[in-house]
């Protein structure tokens, strides 16, 4: 792991956290090409403090982004492929039997670390996807009646395919609420894949990634973007919002409340963006679709592609409908 | 202070001010209330608060002025109502100078209220109606700011402007409310200072006092208000009646008034025989109007009998006792503002009057002469009746000669030593009474008896009835004819008898009769009796029962229509009255956005479909608008006042309106010049 290139001073003003986020965006742009509205939704939901679920066909650089956040902000990061055998206490971690003083001790798992990538976390078995969203809800893991908490900051990217879901065990719906937000990167731009076969000379991408921000300041930047003011009329909004997604027509279930809570953090979180110290219906807009597009359930409700996308234009709708403050 | 406090409290302090006028046009309250609160008011419009900082000191006095109040009230000095009328007036004046906090405000609100009712208690004039709809509107707009005001954030300016708007419907409310309250309100009006409160211009007549001073009537004559309406049965049918109505009479002179010789009798019940009733008696149906003033009924000569008497009070009509008193007066025993009844008189010429009848000290008096009347009166009757004795015949002889030789005047006399005197040697000429008092005098000097009678001549048709009008008061002479009772005889000359005011007046008159009339009956006579009465009707049904069934203990379906009718109007009113409040009021920064959009669409650019003006702003950017850098800090500005809790401060908006507008109007030009200029060829 790089130390980090030059001091890191904590989030004290509004220029500062935006300047941070920056930083943290353009190293992550270094590693993914071409895709800076995508990174900067990484960016809102590492400051929301919430977890990332990308949805993508292999190849487009999932990994390579999850790494990349690592690096640039400094965190200590660890890859699980989940695979049909995984069991929980290959995640958590386990209780092993010391020889020399004949007592278990803890070994933790790679979950221990402050960013876990969860590489195709639809393939595990249910017991052992639950295992890991405890722990993303709890930011601690219980074993054995011990309780071990988890480092912090501590964030979860997990994937998932949307395309080839034969043998998995796709998300419950309740477990993905605990995602903030889903998204995916989707293939470059031929430019982007062009410039990849021309420029690209055997050095991996990660490489050109540089460590800029730490551990401490994305604490700080986490507490200083929930301290932000949320108007009384943007939060009734959020819940308008809300309220309309539960009583549409087709939707088999609306946002939960934990999707208003998420949709304010990440709204809080954007307003970094504009230098603002407080969220606007502006910066709900932004963060809509990503936050609640894989929490509503349609009624008629078709696995992959087609769903999300409907999902996205139902949101699309609500909030035309739904008259935002003025 | 905020802005828009003035303006409330301005509003409340005018509002109590009209309430207090409501009490003040009585002309009930003590003088020295009026120029309390006067001048407690002038100080609250002026913004000035002197008590606030001395509460327990003012309410002290407040005490004081109570105890002043409670001791005039046992003294009997001053009626009870009036005191505690005057006592809410000056309540509100301390509470007009007081801090404006939302306690004061509510009881100045309170006051106000009290007062308005004192208000009703004291007068009923159509005057107090317009203070108590003014008190209505000034303080319900005033309550409304105030609601509005706790609504704005503390410092947020009060968008007075834009809730004058809505208000308009509350204010319609107020107007209604208050109109409510003056109809249904009971008006007591218990005619507490003076004998007479009587509404409109005020008392017409000189009234029947127990004496008559000589020269003292006259002013009346040109007076054309009506003081008497009368249906006469049979109907003589005749545009101009030359009729004689009789209040009383007067039989003892003392050279300067006319009084009685006989003292009031104690007898009082409804109806009163003054002479034995014969056939073909004229039947009057009698109102006497509040212009008339006065408790004595009046009676087309000759009555003979006056009853079913019923006074018309502020809380009612009601039937009344009348008593007689010398001199054949008749008069109400309550007091009311109008009274009606029927009276009897005998055909004109007849009479039953007879000088057996009278009681011996009224057949002195019909003889009696003042002390020190001039010998010269004497001596002219003697000569002008040159040895006629009979009492009819020198009667007429010497009423022609007064008209032949004397001329009729409204001008008064003066205050001289000897009236009579005066007007049968000196200036020779009077009015109505200085004619029939020579001419009862001079009767008297040669052995005859005779006696003064008052009342009303003539009589206008109106309408199937007649009026009789204050200037048609008038004097005239009964002389004791043996065998025949008491003949009138008029001396004043025929043209000047009726009233003398003139025809446009009395048309004028005419209108406001009945105006005053229609008030008199829909509001004043309006009354919790015949509120009741309303209720009664409508809750009653009409329907006769069927006599096999037992009758319903339940209440008639009319009722319940009636109730479900005022539910409805109640819940209606609820309805509108609930959606006003609860309507969102455009904050300040809202209003800005909104005038930005207006300059934006001015340069063609609109937002469409639920797009905020952040949305619009991030559009413009995303297009590389030329306007957008412009509006960019502005968009930023109303985020910050709309969400970010940092207002708009004192006359920022309008500075980054001009802003906007100069670069609207920059970018503009540029897009005409460059859409006029010609394309140029570019010489390659």
């Amino acid at each position: 792991m790089n130390q980090p290139a030059r001091a890191l001073s904590p989030v004290p003003s509004l220029a500062n956290a935006r300047s941070a986020m920056e930083r943290i965006a353009t190293q992550l742009g270094r590693a993914v090409q071409g895709k800076s509205s995508q990174l900067q939704l990484v960016v809102t939901s590492l400051v929301a403090g919430g977890h990332v679920l990308l949805e993508d066909v292999p190849g487009v650089g999932k990994t390579t982004l999850a790494e990349a956040m690592a690096k640039a902000c400094g965190l200590s990061f660890a890859r699980v492929q989940f695979t049909a055998d995984l069991m929980p206490a290959d995640v958590l971690g386990a209780q092993v039997f010391h020889a020399q003083t004949a007592t278990f001790q803890f070994r933790p798992g790679p979950l221990f670390r402050q960013l876990v990538l969860a590489d195709e976390l639809n393939r595990a078995p249910p017991r052992t996807q639950s295992a890991l969203l405890e722990a993303m809800a709890q930011g601690q893991v219980s074993l054995d009646g011990a309780t071990h908490a988890l480092p912090a900051p501590f964030t979860v990217v997990a994937t998932q395919n949307p395309v080839d879901f034969s043998g998995t065990y796709p998300l419950p719906d309740s477990q993905l609420d605990r995602f903030m937000v889903r998204m995916s990167l989707g293939h470059p731009t031929p430019e982007v894949e062009a410039g990849l076969l021309v420029t690209r000379d055997g050095t991996p991408p990660l490489d050109a990634v540089e460590t800029v921000s730490g551990p401490e300041e994305l604490a700080s930047l986490r507490s200083f973007a929930a301290a932000l003011r949320l108007d009384a009329s943007v939060a009734d909004y959020v819940v308008r919002l809300a309220t309309a997604t539960r009583s549409h027509g087709d939707l088999e279930r609306g946002a939960s409340t934990r999707a208003v809570l998420a949709l304010g953090a990440a709204a809080r979180a954007n307003a970094l963006w504009d230098a603002r110290d407080f969220a606007t219906p502006g910066d709900v807009h932004a963060v809509l679709v990503p936050c609640w597009a894989h929490r509503i359930l349609l009624r008629s409700a078709v696995q992959g592609v087609s769903a999300r996308d409907e999902a996205a234009h139902l949101l699309e709708e609500i909030a035309r409908k739904v008259p935002a403050p003025r | 202070m905020r802005k828009g406090t003035r303006l409330r409290l301005v509003l409340r302090d005018l509002g109590s001010g009209f309430a207090f006028a409501s009490m003040a046009v009585s002309g009930q309250l003590p003088i020295w209330s009026l120029v309390l609160y006067g001048v407690a008011l002038v100080v609250a419009l002026a913004g000035r608060r002197p008590f606030a900082n001395r509460v327990t000191l003012t309410a002290l006095l407040l005490l004081a002025v109570a105890l002043t109040l409670g001791t005039n009230v046992l003294a009997g000095s001053l009626n009870l109502v009036v005191a505690a009328c005057a006592f809410a007036g000056l309540i509100s004046a301390q509470r007009l100078l007081s801090t404006p906090d939302a306690a004061t405000d509510g009881q100045v609100h309170l006051s106000g209220l009290l007062m308005v009712a004192g208000g009703a208690a004291l007068s009923g004039e159509l005057v107090y109606g317009l203070f108590l709809i003014a008190f209505g509107v000034l303080a319900s707009i005033a309550l409304a700011l105030g609601v509005v005001e706790s609504a704005v954030p503390e410092g947020e300016p009060v968008p007075v402007r834009a809730v004058m708007g809505p208000l308009a419907t509350g204010v319609g409310f107020a107007v209604l409310g208050a109109v409510a309250f003056f109809i249904l309100f009971p008006r007591l009006n218990w005619n507490m200072i003076g004998p007479s409160a009587s509404p409109g211009l005020g008392v017409a007549t000189a009234g029947f006092s127990n004496t008559v001073r000589l020269g003292g009537a006259g002013t009346i004559k040109g007076n054309p208000r009506i003081v008497l309406r009368a249906t006469l049965s049979p109907d003589p049918e005749k545009e101009a009646l030359d009729a004689y109505w009789v209040g009383r009479t007067y039989d003892v002179f003392d050279g300067m008034e006319w009084s009685n010789a006989r003292a009031t009798s104690d007898g009082s019940e409804s109806m009163t025989t003054l002479r034995p009733g014969r056939e073909n008696l004229i039947h009057q149906r009698v109102e006497l109007m509040p212009a008339y003033g006065a408790r004595t009924l009046v009676a087309l000569e000759t009555p003979s009998r006056l009853g079913n008497a019923v006074a018309n009070t502020q809380v009612g009509s009601r039937r009344t006792q009348i008593h007689e008193l010398g001199g054949g007066e008749v008069r109400f025993r309550d007091s009311g503002i109008s009274y009606s009844y029927e009276a009897y008189s005998l055909p004109p010429g007849a009479s039953g009057d007879d000088i057996q009848d009278l009681p011996p000290e009224e057949q002195d008096a019909l003889l009696s002469l003042p002390e020190g009347l001039d010998v010269r009166v004497g001596q002219t009757a003697a000569r002008v009746l040159n040895g006629e004795r009979d009492p009819l015949a020198a009667a007429r002889k010497l009423s022609a000669w007064l008209q032949r030789e004397y001329s009729y005047t409204l001008e008064l006399s003066g205050d001289v030593p000897d009236p009579v005197a005066d007007f049968l040697f000196q200036r020779k000429q009077g009015h109505c009474e200085h004619f029939a008092t020579a001419l009862t005098l001079m009767l008297r000097t040669q052995g005859m008896r005779a006696r003064l009678a008052t009342g009303f001549f003539g009589g206008e048709r109106v309408t199937g009835g007649y009026v009789v009008r204050a200037g048609d008061a008038h004097a005239w002479t009964h002389v004791l004819v043996p065998g025949r009772g008491f003949i009138t005889v008029d001396a004043t000359p025929p043209a000047h008898r009726a009233s003398q005011s003139p025809r446009l007046l009395e048309q004028l008159i005419n209108f406001y009769e009945v105006v005053e009339s229609q008030w008199r009956d829909v509001v004043l006579d309006y009354n919790f009796r015949d509120q009741l009465t309303v209720v009664r009707s409508l809750t009653r049904s009409h329907e006769v029962p069927k006599k096999d069934e037992p009758p319903s203990r339940a209440p008639p379906p009319r009722a319940f229509g009636a109730a479900l009718l005022a539910a409805a109007a109640a819940y209606t009113a609820w309805r509108l009255l609930t959606q006003f409040l609860s309507r969102e009021r455009p904050l300040e920064a809202t209003r800005f956005a909104d005038a930005v959009e207006a300059q934006l669409a001015s340069a063609r650019i609109t937002r469409v479909d639920g797009e905020t003006l952040e949305a619009l702003d991030a559009r413009l950017a995303r297009e590389r608008h030329p306007l957008s850098p412009a509006l960019a800090p502005v968009a930023r500005r109303y985020l910050e006042a709309r969400f970010g809790g940092r207002p708009l401060q004192q006359g920022e908006a309008a500075r980054l309106l001009t802003d906007l507008r100069r670069a609207v109007l920059t970018e503009s030009q540029r897009v005409a010049s460059e859409g006029t200029r010609p394309p140029q060829a570019r010489a390659s």
